[in-house]
């Protein structure tokens, strides 16, 4: 395909291919799904726990973790072993790791930061929040702006 | 940076796909209209129909025609929306978008193409003549003007936005939000992201330098 090679394509042998071709084998029920690695419960549960105990972002095993997990979850959970088990952990790491970021984007408005810098994010997270944040910003700086006085209207006289 | 004469870029197909994810991605997140990129879009049309050429020859039923046409509509619905999003800025800062594009330099990149520019014109014709007719010419005759330019609204280039660092940037000037602030610098590094005002990183963007998320 253009954006890349793919196969070859053996009976009974695993391999790599993009998540949309994945999901698309595995509703035509031509395929088993092997998850990745990190979708384990052991795995899951210390992250969970680092996130919970850290007040930073932990690094995520995935940047689409998230997605990841809903798509194999809804698609594919005979393939998963542990599949309740591996939602609720990563539904619980997702929360925790979501009202962390609501805290910090309250402090950065609060603050009125100019500048952070979001490394641990995932862009599930950051779209998440994301247009919530700039807008609520814009419409800040508006307000501010508008703090300046007008130039010189006349009122009018009734 | 760029040389004289043509500047051929020779991408792989999966190069060329990536260069448009990435522009759709800064056009969707970016406050104003970009530069026009009509060397990918040309060549992204040009691969479609090459492979919509091929499957039509190709043997039916076989997997690989269902996966190579799943692509191609893949890639179809970015290139829509970037098209799209596109024009949602055109109409939106119509005035601002022809005024920039009259008064561009000779060397500068353009930010319509000319399929674009042309709408644009025709946009703010139409939007003239519906204003005139339907409410101006009614006005007592010093009334009668209205500049579209005054009263359309400007991108904001102050808003905010998320970005990744595809190509380590030092020293970037990050201008207080209120006057107890000071000015400072920070150094973008590559893989990281980051949340800042549109204007300072502006000139990133275009450069391909940083990528918006």
């Amino acid at each position: 395909v253009l954006q890349g090679d793919l196969g070859p394509f053996n009976p009974g042998l695993p391999v790599e291919v993009p998540v949309w071709l994945a999901i698309s084998l595995k509703q035509r029920q031509k395929c088993r799904l092997v998850p990745p690695e990190w979708m384990d419960v052991a795995k899951l549960e210390e992250i969970r726990d680092q996130e919970r105990r850290e007040e930073t972002f932990t690094p995520m095993p995935s940047p689409y973790y998230m997605e990841l997990t809903k798509l194999l979850l809804n698609y594919a959970s005979d393939n998963i072993p542990k599949a309740d088990e591996i939602r609720t952990l990563v539904k619980d790491t997702w929360d925790t790791r979501v009202a962390k970021l609501r805290l910090s984007a309250d402090s950065f408005i609060r603050q009125q930061e100019a500048h952070a810098k979001l490394d641990n994010l995932t862009l599930m997270e950051i779209n998440t929040t994301g247009t919530f944040l700039t807008q609520a910003l814009d419409q800040m700086y508006k307000l501010r702006s508008n703090l300046q006085p007008a130039q010189g209207a006349q009122s009018q006289d009734f | 940076d760029s040389d004289e004469g043509s500047e051929e870029l020779v991408l792989t197909p999966a190069q060329l796909i990536r260069s448009l994810e990435q522009a759709w991605l800064n056009e969707k997140f970016a406050p104003e209209l970009l530069e026009s990129k009509p060397e990918i879009i040309e060549c992204v049309v040009e691969q479609l129909d090459h492979m919509e050429a091929n499957l039509k020859r190709a043997k039916k039923g076989d997997l690989k025609v269902s996966v190579h046409r799943m692509e191609i509509e893949r890639i179809r619905y970015v290139l829509s929306s970037y098209l799209r999003c596109r024009l949602v800025k055109i109409e939106k800062f119509f005035p601002h978008v022809l005024e920039k594009e009259k008064s561009r330099a000779e060397g500068e990149p353009s930010i319509l193409s000319p399929e674009e520019f042309a709408f644009a014109k025709e946009y703010m014709a139409n939007t003239e003549t519906y204003l005139k007719n339907v409410a101006l010419k009614h006005m007592p005759p010093n009334l009668q003007k209205v500049s579209l330019l005054k009263s359309v609204p400007k991108p904001n280039l102050d808003s905010f936005v998320f970005l990744r660092v595809l190509e380590r940037q030092e020293n970037i000037l990050v201008e207080p939000e209120t006057d107890e602030q000071r000015e400072y610098t920070i150094d973008l590094e590559e893989g990281s992201q980051h949340l800042i005002r549109y204007k300072t990183i502006a000139p990133l963007v275009a450069s391909g330098a940083v990528q918006l998320i």
